[in-house]
């Protein structure tokens, strides 16, 4: 029970600073400002977390995990791969709609303030949960023969660069539609630019 | 002709479609002399033997252990008798049935010599439909392109010791063929870390990631128990062509076939989401001392 | 009559039919009666695949094979203007790797076939065991396989060098196991010394000798092989090696020879189906193999035994044998000249850049290997092999006759049989 108890607590705290981190940035949020957010003693945040590094640390890996299990379950359906593309833009939009800190984190901080993320989370080792279904999702794609085989990055960053570059823009508020209109143009294009030549 | 004695094991060796690589092989072998010792040669491709392809090829003698290396062709005749029918004969009375080779085993080199009717002794490739599926249960496999001499010195000595030989599915001796040609491989920190080979022609990087290397998937103590007692392919910078799994030979050897980068194979009984997970990290790392060269003899002196 | 024999324990078998007049071969043809399709199981495969491919045509030369394949492919490079840089290093460990194979076949020869051969002619005392030779070509595979990974089989040359990057303690492994089969060979076969051995100047210094060289030696004599198995007393050499010197020989006139006036001609076989075809140079025979490098190369005791017995069945046999010394003074020098800081291999454009012809020559241990590649974007359109066999033991009319065929005219069939084996058949290689 206590178990449970003190998981709610550190999702409490995830869920706070994912958004303060995103609303204010890393360096102007404090930990006493997470802290009075959650309702806890700045003593006690240090029993979940040993610094704001290590928090931001684990908001990356928090989210890596959240969209690796969400692209896993695409994976592992029956769809054909021009699905599959559409159901991870749609997944990854949806996202953008009921959980938009998330991807504000992801964006602005994790992107945006490398120096924080140099020790311990460099290259993989923090979104590798989330990379490695992106790898599955290519690999699969071409040896079923959907998609042209080519540099992993070339088409990775093809994807989720357009991606982050659309929720960039919604959040900026410049689109004029609402991001789900959005969905099936994207997805074709993402489709017609790593499909089989 | 010298005399049999009657406590040696009669051993004959028959060949289909062959290159004689597996004999070649054999010769290699360190104990030859105490495995010739305990047998009686009917006939061998090379090695003096008591009887002639002739006399052999009437019929009626018999054997204990029939070896045959080589594809089955069943349009293929030894002095002018159909090999089916010699297999069959001997196949019958030989308490052990060796197939040396991939050929022998599953079709192996030169199955594309005649791709519709060719195939191993038991096995065409994978599927049971080869000449002497009948007397499967005695039939062992020895894969590979050609046979390590051990494999066969340590088939017969097992044989002459009256021991028993576990086989896999594919009936190959588990005791040799449950390691894979990675076991043992030099470059195996360049596969833990995920340093790949720049080039051929070098002692660094792992032959793995695009030089197609197949020893992660390929089930033999090549790099155990190595070869001609100094070497393997891999150490010598050569990757593995998997030649003792049933779909040798495949095409492209030195290329590995990769899907947008990433390894089409991953190493055996290994799910590709652990592996990329693992392979994703250690690639994170940048390891400077598996990055140089080894040894750099231009700047040693 | 015709009367036919098989021939087996040459790499696979032949059959001979022979036609007497009397006692004595009047006319002899030759059949290899199985075949594997090489040529067509390389078309349409990744150019680089024939290096996998080739060596496995043969399991006592498939280095040479490989050599040859390399060869074909670099040259094919060079035809598309693309600079192939080979270092030293890697010439030097492609010919030791490549000697090797060649005493391993020889001395699996002379204890393996000629010996035993022999001794179906005439008693022979005091000679060995096959395991002499099996264990001889054991040392000398693990020398080779330092460098090449293993023996048989190995596919370690590549566009550019070679796959190995040996340290000294690969050279040195090398040199203690050349030592060991030097030993081997002075003990067991010659009887004395190599470097006196190789200071010989006439058959007779052999004969002086007490071993199995010199027994071999009598014997020949005894059974009068130094009159008989006479081809066309003409030879060619086509491998360059720092062991060979590309030429062509009609007695012991020496011309150039050009790799275009190689011809290739279906064999005459009207008694039984046969896979062969005759290899020629300017629509003549030619004998090729030990006895042809020697008289190309000038080694004063073959150019002796020559004077005196032209290309007899016993020339033949010396020089095969006398090489397997000129061949293990080589390859110390070698292992002794290497030098292992240049690089092993130099990377070429990749093999689907290149779409052009090729052509790779090797002296293999029987002789000339040639083959040929045409590649389009990396893919093989065509290739095609001509083995060494191929130019001892065609089978042509009798107006025509190859070099066996001639060398087996006139002798009586037990001799006409040993003569064939004298110039060391490969079944596999001759249909491939």
């Amino acid at each position: 029970m206590a178990q449970t108890m003190k998981e709610q607590r550190k999702d409490a705290i995830i869920a706070v600073a994912l958004e303060l981190f995103s609303q204010r940035g890393f360096y102007a949020t404090t930990i006493p400002d997470i802290a009075a957010k959650v309702g806890m003693s700045v003593g006690n945040f240090y029993n979940y977390f040993t610094s704001k590094e290590v928090l931001a640390k684990e908001l990356v890996v928090y989210i890596s995990e959240y969209l690796g299990k969400h692209i896993r379950d695409i994976n592992e359906s029956e769809a054909d791969t021009e699905e599959k593309i559409y159901k991870i833009v749609s997944m990854y939009f949806n996202m953008a709609h009921e959980r938009p800190e998330m991807i504000e984190y992801f964006l602005r901080v994790y992107l945006s303030n490398r120096e924080i993320f140099l020790d311990d989370c460099e290259g993989m080792i923090c979104v590798s949960a989330f990379v490695t279904e992106m790898m599955i999702f290519f690999d699969d794609g071409v040896s079923s023969g959907d998609l042209y085989d080519q540099d992993f990055f070339s088409a990775f960053g093809l994807f989720m660069g357009y991606l982050g570059g659309m929720v960039f823009l919604f959040g900026e508020k410049v689109l004029p539609d609402p991001l789900e209109n959005y969905k099936e143009s994207i997805s074709k294009n993402i489709y017609n630019a790593l499909k089989i030549r | 002709m010298p005399l049999k004695s009657d406590k040696k094991l009669t051993l004959l060796w028959l060949q289909g479609l062959t290159c004689n690589g597996n004999s070649h092989s054999f010769l290699n072998l360190s104990y030859l002399a105490d495995v010739l010792l305990a047998c009686d040669i009917l006939y061998h491709p090379s090695l003096p033997s008591l009887q002639t392809l002739e006399t052999i090829s009437t019929c009626k003698l018999e054997c204990d252990v029939l070896i045959f290396e080589g594809t089955f062709d069943p349009l293929m005749q030894r002095n002018n008798v159909m090999v089916g029918k010699l297999l069959r004969h001997y196949a019958q009375k030989a308490r052990h049935i060796i197939a040396v080779g991939s050929c022998a085993s599953f079709g192996g080199m030169f199955k594309a010599s005649a791709p519709q009717r060719n195939s191993g002794l038991v096995f065409n490739e994978t599927a049971h439909e080869g000449p002497l599926l009948q007397y499967q249960e005695k039939v062992i496999n020895l894969s590979g392109c050609p046979i390590h001499p051990e494999w066969l010195g340590y088939t017969l000595s097992m044989i002459l010791q009256e021991k028993k030989i576990l086989v896999d599915s594919l009936h190959r001796p588990i005791e040799l063929y449950s390691y894979l040609a990675h076991h043992g491989c030099t470059r195996n920190e360049y596969f833990e870390w995920k340093v790949d080979s720049k080039k051929f022609g070098e002692k660094e990087g792992c032959l793995y990631y695009e030089q197609g290397c197949r020893a992660p998937m390929t089930h033999a103590s090549c790099n155990k128990i190595l070869w001609n007692d100094v070497s393997s392919k891999t150490r010598s910078g050569t990757p593995c062509f998997g030649c003792t799994e049933p779909d040798f030979p495949r095409a492209n050897f030195f290329r590995t076939k990769t899907n947008m980068s990433i390894p089409d194979e991953v190493p055996v009984g290994i799910s590709k989401r652990s592996y990329l997970t693992v392979a994703g990290i250690a690639k994170t790392f940048h390891i400077k001392r598996l990055e140089e060269k080894l040894i750099d003899y231009k700047t040693a002196d | 009559m015709i009367t036919k024999q098989l021939i087996e324990q040459i790499e696979g078998e032949a059959t001979v039919h022979f036609t007497m007049n009397g006692n004595t071969v009047d006319f002899a043809t030759v059949a290899f009666p199985h075949f594997r399709g090489m040529e067509r199981i390389l078309q349409g495969k990744n150019a680089l695949d024939a290096l996998v491919i080739t060596p496995r045509v043969c399991g006592i030369c498939g280095h040479a094979h490989l050599m040859a394949s390399v060869r074909a492919l670099e040259s094919a490079y060079v035809h598309m203007s693309q600079d192939i840089q080979l270092s030293t290093k890697a010439q030097m460990i492609r010919e030791f790797t490549l000697l090797m194979e060649i005493v391993q076949n020889h001395y699996k020869w002379i204890y393996l076939t000629l010996i035993p051969e022999l001794g179906k002619l005439m008693p022979l005392s005091n000679m060995s065991t096959p395991l002499k030779g099996a264990f001889a070509a054991s040392l000398a595979s693990k020398a080779l396989a330092s460098f090449s990974g293993q023996w048989p089989h190995s596919s370690y040359m590549l566009p550019g060098g070679v796959t190995c990057d040996p340290t000294h303690m690969e050279r040195i492994k090398a040199q203690s196991y050349l030592r060991e089969l030097i030993a081997f060979f002075e003990n067991e076969t010659l009887g004395i010394d190599l470097e006196t051995f190789l200071s010989f100047e006439s058959c007779k210094e052999i004969r002086s000798l007490s071993s199995d060289i010199s027994r071999i030696e009598q014997s020949l004599l005894s059974l009068g092989m130094h009159e008989k198995g006479f081809a066309y007393d003409r030879f060619v050499v086509f491998g360059n090696h720092g062991f060979s010197v590309p030429s062509k020989m009609k007695q012991t006139r020496s011309y150039s020879v050009k790799s275009k006036y190689v011809s290739i001609k279906d064999s005459y076989s009207p008694q039984e189906k046969t896979f062969a075809k005759n290899a020629l140079y300017k629509n003549d025979y030619y004998e090729t193999g030990p006895l042809a490098r020697a008289m190309t190369n000038s080694v004063p005791i073959i150019r002796n035994i020559h004077r005196r017995f032209k290309d007899s069945a016993y020339s033949r046999v010396v020089a095969r044998i006398f090489e397997i010394a000129s061949l293990l003074q080589h390859a110390l020098e070698l292992l002794k000249l290497m030098e292992l800081s240049e690089t092993s291999l130099t990377m070429p454009e990749p093999i689907h850049t290149l779409t052009a012809e090729g052509i790779g020559i090797v002296e293999a241990p029987r002789g000339v290997l040639i083959h040929k590649v045409s590649i389009e974007e990396g893919l093989i359109r065509n290739y095609e092999i001509i083995t060494p066999t191929q130019w001892n033991i065609g089978s042509d009319t009798k107006e025509s006759l190859t070099p066996v065929q001639l060398a087996m005219q006139g002798v009586t069939q037990e001799e006409a049989l040993f003569i064939f084996r004298t110039f060391d058949v490969c079944s596999v290689c001759t249909t491939h």
